[in-house]
């Protein structure tokens, strides 16, 4: 028992550092290609990555990066690969913001307003692609693709002046949220954290908390284990995938909420998109674990921020791209290596301690 | 063929130690032992699935080491799976040349050279049907052609006879006698001791992992062959005093279901089959695989809905119930194949635990999981049950077959089921754990508990039922006394040859189900 | 074992964050280096779109060969937010390059929020507004431009049909369709416009040459002869297509697309472009800055002085030169108002 599990730790600790040495290896034989040093690289990346500026920076941008990837790892833990959550988000957060700029409410009735709106559409426009998945047998895969073409075309159509957009120079925005909306923000040096961090960290550990301690959690799981053992046990797998789907949706309403509610306060056609993309390669590697997730958008968000620093050192631009693909595919397969060979070294195991007990039994026998 | 001092050592329960079998050119040799001795394991050394870790192979005198199944087809080695490998949508004639077209190309010589194998070896093959089309006994027939197609000399078939009613399993051996009679070998690897007396020139006995003796069919019983297997004394699934009471626990009414197939083909699969469970009794379902016994069980789990008709479960009618309520009510479900419907594999012995009862307790306590309640039971079936694991947090994958099913016998029966439903609730499980199912159910039927028992094992279900059905196209046929009937007489049933109330008639040769009558026949 | 190990990663994760964040209290800012040159940040597409970034390169490109000054120029890439955009021009003002010019509207925003934690540079931003005091915002008159497009298009399509494709569906893009379709108009009302987008709202559509390939090729099979695109790179694909059929002819835009070594193969297809002098504008940018008299404010660049205008290059439009100064007079002396927003249809 106590051989297991520590066993275990060492497994889970092996995977991470297997794929890290891996990328690193990797990233290093390709800037090494380009002509470049990449251990300077790597210097470079830590000494700008560890300035408190830098900090704050890779903190704030994980948030959004973080709740994408909760909302990813709904469907994933599901077996259902929510491709739309960049769509949930973005339409989401832009009729979030419409209504948001329509009222003038006191800061808490206004921001869980928004928020709650948010929510909602992120959640109807995910439940369409689960509908479909259980009345049509439509695989859901196809469905949030198609339906992130349609937010951003429905986007697109509002965000129009003179429909629910205002002009503003070069720019189309939904009207500015009024100030009571301002999310607030954590007072740190040299620049304040996003407040929403406190959100963000609250759902992932509501994440935890009802895939591990629920009765829902519970059969959620079972369903992304086996389908069909979850059916003969009882759960409604039809359900469960449009209840999973409202749920990937609602969180990815969120992930637009920090922009909106703490720096743009408005919707425009300069609102970040694709965060619904990164937010697939951080549950990957985060492996759809609350924390290991975190660490991931944290991973990210250092990349890009220290990505830039490189192209002063005269360091191609692309190659900050290459290492967060080269770090998802390293750590894909390294977990997956690994888990097999921790299922492995169980089975050996199990079945070394039973010949044991075999063995011991049939000594006695004899014996006897 | 030699083998010789064969040591794999292997993830799973048994590894294989000091193997050592002679296989002598046109014989059908036997390898006998329980479920989980070691006996495919070694096969697999053998088709060059699995490398050995010690040990020498010699075919002819030559020593060899086979990397892939290419390698053990390329000596002329070739094996039938236990499970077919056929692409249902193909023909014949395309599933045999399908990645070995470079034999005889895939038109007119292909198919010559398909009839004339065939017609040597009595196969009866129709190059052109649709695999899809074919019974069970056709397949296989086509699997051995298949291999014999690519030059195999030496065949290896893994549990031939676990899929076919007693008149295909005679038709299969004198298909066996053919292909030794054309100086052919034959590895026949099975755990039912009837038949391999029957057709077996020389018996290999492996008990765990290692082989414990040799011998001659004609200087062995079936019980010393058994005793052999299993090292001790034999379990017998006999239940003769009944317990069945007058109080109706499970009734079925003209259930009838449909289910469209990929072609949005609409197809009964269940047609007005009614019965009825009462307290205390075991009802059991023979019937050969796909008549629609599956569906059944599904239906009354709530698992598919049925077009028609009630079931009625202890005065509830739960025909449209889902099946979670279903289960609440107390129905227990041991499912035919436990990596799909019964286990989560990769999950801790304790999630498994809760698989299925999430609702109950100890497993929750309102909307919440209770942990330590649920790893805490879980320890307890493991005791109770004689789960053989090192803890419960090692997943449900690293156990052998028998101790998994140990441990969903044990699930099942912890929530007190007014009903339990097994379907092959020994399969694939070692003698010992075989025994203890078979306790258990026994004890738990004195109890007052229901049991629809579907099972292949005729024996199992002879000597386990109260009252026999049998199931044929989606129809209850045929019923039968479990105390009179023969597993002979319920085969020619099962194929529809015969239907009503069955009878047994003396004048069936005595002599004949001797043999047929495998382990579980003999302590009478 | 199992649960202590969870929360013993927890327990370490917090506990190397906040250690991280307090134990290196330097912040990035402080370590600032010397006058480098120019910094410029470009929307996606990177310098080589042959249009608009390249208009800035050339810009930048001049004054390095007249006065010597260094630069850094760096890309965005697609689907960027505002903080990594904040990032880059905050980064090349602390690695000491003065001017830094953030190229697209993109950069409307944070060029201005940036600037005010560097108030010793001077920042510029094109085609957006300067809304704080060391920025110099530059912005065009497209519209005007394109409604020369217009009228020269109008003038040369046999078919009567011409056809508009804008990268992205917002404001900015907006002008372009809005003075081409006037354009169009004023010259000949029965000539048909079809005005089509690439993308929505997604910045990519200046930055996907395929699309408007795509694109391209259906106006063309509806029978459209002229085809004017305002889609910084993606433009290339629709210049590509239109080459590809003769008696077609295509509008450039920003740069003088036809003197441009990357589309030589195709000039004999392009009509004229829509020049906007971006080029010109960071010149003035970068030499005031140079001159330590920098620049500040907004300035409109508009066809009256020349800030935008129709590039002759090729001579295709020689015939029809009168007609096209003819339009540029009305529009100067303000007797043609040009609109910024296309007509609701």
């Amino acid at each position: 028992m106590k051989k297991i599990d520590k066993n275990k730790l060492i497994l889970g600790i092996a995977a991470p550092v297997l794929a890290i040495v891996a990328a690193l290896a990797i990233t290093s034989v390709i800037i090494l290609a380009t002509g470049k040093d990449p251990i300077h690289a790597y210097l470079v990346m830590a000494d700008f990555g560890s300035k408190s500026d830098s900090q704050v920076w890779i903190i704030n941008k994980a948030v959004p990066y973080y709740l994408s990837a909760l909302a990813v790892a709904i469907g994933f833990r599901m077996n259902l690969f929510n491709i739309g959550v960049d769509g949930q988000y973005r339409i989401a957060a832009f009729f979030a913001a419409v209504v948001g700029g329509a009222l003038t409410l006191p800061g808490f009735l206004q921001i869980p307003i928004i928020i709650i709106v948010a929510m909602l559409v992120g959640s109807v426009w995910a439940g369409i692609a689960g509908l479909l998945k259980t009345t049509r047998g439509v695989s859901e895969v196809i469905t949030t693709i198609m339906l992130n073409a349609i937010a951003a075309a429905v986007i697109g159509y509002f965000l129009q002046d003179g429909r629910l957009a205002v002009k503003d120079g070069n720019l189309f925005h939904t009207p500015n949220l009024p100030a009571s909306s301002h999310f607030f923000t954590i007072p740190t040096q040299p620049a304040p954290l996003d407040g929403f961090l406190v959100i963000a960290v609250v759902v992932g550990f509501v994440y935890w908390f009802v895939l591990n301690r629920t009765r829902f959690g519970f059969d959620l799981r079972t369903v992304g284990q086996s389908e069909s053992a979850a059916e003969a046990g009882g759960v409604s797998v039809q359900r469960m995938i449009v209840t999973s789907m409202l749920l990937s949706g609602a969180a990815a309403g969120l992930i637009g909420m920090p922009t909106l509610l703490g720096s743009s306060y408005n919707y425009g056609t300069d609102f970040p998109i694709g965060i619904g993309f990164t937010g697939i390669a951080i549950a990957l590697l985060g492996r759809n674990h609350p924390l290991g997730m975190a660490a991931a958008a944290l991973l990210w968000g250092f990349l890009e921020r220290t990505g830039t620093q490189l192209e002063f050192e005269d360091y191609q631009q692309e190659i900050v791209g290459v290492m967060q693909g080269v770090i998802v595919l390293c750590v894909v397969v390294a977990y997956e290596l690994v888990r097999r060979y921790g299922l492995r070294l169980q089975q050996r195991q199990v079945g070394a301690e039973l010949a044991a007990q075999a063995r011991k039994t049939e000594k006695a026998e004899v014996s006897s | 063929m030699e083998l010789r001092g064969i040591t794999k050592r292997f993830p799973g329960v048994v590894a294989n130690h000091d193997i050592d079998i002679t296989i002598h050119r046109g014989t059908v040799h036997a390898l006998v032992g329980e479920n989980g001795a070691g006996k495919s394991t070694l096969m697999k050394i053998l088709y060059g699935m699995q490398k050995p870790d010690e040990g020498t192979i010699r075919i002819d005198g030559d020593q060899v080491s086979f990397h892939s199944p290419a390698d053990a087809i390329a000596r002329g080695i070739g094996m039938v799976h236990q499970h077919f490998m056929l692409a249902d949508n193909l023909t014949v004639l395309e599933n045999v040349v399908l990645g070995g077209e470079k034999l005889h190309g895939i038109g007119a010589k292909a198919r010559a050279e398909i009839l004339k194998i065939s017609d040597r070896y009595g196969l009866g093959v129709r190059p052109d049907v649709l695999v899809e089309d074919l019974g069970v006994a056709d397949r296989q027939r086509v699997e051995i052609l298949k291999v014999l197609y690519r030059g195999a000399r030496t065949l290896i078939l893994d549990e031939p006879t676990a899929v076919l009613v007693p008149q295909e399993v005679d038709a299969l051996f004198d298909n066996l006698r053919e292909l030794k009679a054309e100086g052919l070998t034959v590895i026949f690897i099975s755990h039912k001791l009837g038949e391999v007396l029957s057709v077996a020139d020389d018996i290999t006995v492996i008990r765990r992992g290692t082989t414990v003796a040799s011998v001659v069919p004609g200087e062995t019983t079936p019980k010393q062959l058994a005793e052999l297997m299993v090292g001790s004394e034999l379990p017998s699934p006999q239940t003769r005093e009944s317990t069945v009471t007058d109080v109706k626990m499970l009734q079925v009414e003209g259930l009838r279901l449909t289910t469209a197939d990929a072609e949005g083909v609409e197809r009964t699969v269940l047609e007005d089959v009614s019965l009825t469970i009462h307290k205390g009794e075991v009802l059991g379902i023979a019937g050969v695989e796909g008549n629609g016994q599956a569906e059944l069980v599904e239906a009354i789990m709530g698992m598919r809905d049925p077009d028609g008709g009630t079931i009625t479960l202890d005065g509830i009618d739960i025909s449209h119930l889902p099946t979670r309520t279903r289960r609440e009510d107390g129905i227990g479900y041991i499912p035919e194949d436990r990596h799909r419907h019964g286990l989560l594999l990769e999950a801790p012995l304790w999630e498994n635990r809760i698989l299925g009862h999430v609702t109950q307790k100890p497993n929750a306590k309102g909307r919440l999981l209770d942990l330590k309640a649920a790893r805490a039971d879980t320890e307890r079936i493991v005791a109770e049950y004689d789960v053989r694991t090192p803890g419960i947090e090692v997943t449900a994958a690293s156990l052998s077959g028998g101790n998994q099913q140990k441990l969903i016998f044990g699930r099942e029966m912890s929530h007190h089921p007014k009903l339990l439903i097994a379907a092959h609730p020994t399969r694939g499980v070692d003698v010992g754990a075989q025994a203890q199912i078979w306790d258990q159910i026994r004890t738990a039927r004195h109890e007052g508990l229901a049991v629809l028992l579907i099972s292949a094992d005729l024996d199992e279900l002879i000597g386990l039922s109260d009252g026999l059905r049998v199931m044929y196209r989606g129809r209850l046929v045929a019923d039968a006394d479990p105390a009179t009937i023969t597993p002979e007489e319920l085969g020619s049933a099962m194929t529809g040859a015969a239907s009503g109330h069955l009878t047994h008639s003396d004048n069936d040769s005595a002599a004949e189900q001797e043999p047929r009558s495998s382990q579980e026949g003999e302590s009478e | 074992m199992h649960r202590v190990s969870k929360i013993v990663a927890a327990g370490i994760a917090t506990a190397a964050l906040t250690l991280s964040l307090s134990a290196c209290g330097e912040s990035s800012t402080e370590s600032g280096g010397k006058d480098k040159g120019v910094g410029l940040a470009f929307d996606v597409g990177g310098r080589d779109d042959h249009s608009f970034n390249e208009a800035a390169a050339r810009g930048v490109d001049k004054a390095e060969k007249d006065f010597g000054v260094k630069s850094k120029m760096m890309t965005a890439k697609n689907g960027e937010t505002e903080a990594d955009r904040e990032q880059r021009l905050s980064s090349l003002a602390e690695a000491g390059y003065n001017p830094v010019i953030g190229v697209g509207f993109n950069y409307g925003k944070s060029v201005n929020k940036v600037a005010k934690q560097f108030p010793k540079t001077t920042f510029g931003v094109v085609d957006s507004a300067s809304q704080a005091k060391n920025v110099y915002g530059m912005v065009f008159a497209e519209n005007e431009a394109s409604y020369l497009a217009g009228v020269a298009a109008t003038l040369k399509s046999k078919t009567h049909k011409v056809g508009f494709i804008g990268g992205v569906n917002n404001a900015l893009i907006q002008k372009f369709q809005a003075g081409f379709e006037q354009g169009v108009k004023d010259t000949d009302p029965k000539t048909k416009v079809t005005s089509e987008y690439l993308y929505a709202n997604d910045d990519k559509g200046f930055n996907d040459p395929a699309a408007a390939k795509g694109k391209a090729k259906g106006m063309l099979d509806a029978g459209i002869d002229v085809i004017y695109t305002a889609a910084g790179q993606s433009g290339n694909g629709s210049i590509e297509t239109v080459a590809g059929k003769k008696g077609t002819w295509a509008i450039g835009v920003d740069s003088d697309q036809y003197l441009q070594p990357g589309l030589a193969q195709y000039k004999n297809s392009i009509l004229t472009s829509v020049m906007k002098n971006v080029d010109v504008a960071v010149y003035d940018l970068v030499k005031s800055v140079h001159d330590k008299k920098p620049l500040t404010g907004n300035k409109s660049y508009t066809l009256k002085d020349d800030g935008v205008r129709l590039s002759t290059s090729g001579g295709f439009i020689k015939d029809i030169q009168a007609k096209i100064d003819a339009a540029k007079k009305k529009i100067a002396s303000g007797q043609v108002k040009v609109s910024e927003t296309p007509a609701k249809q």
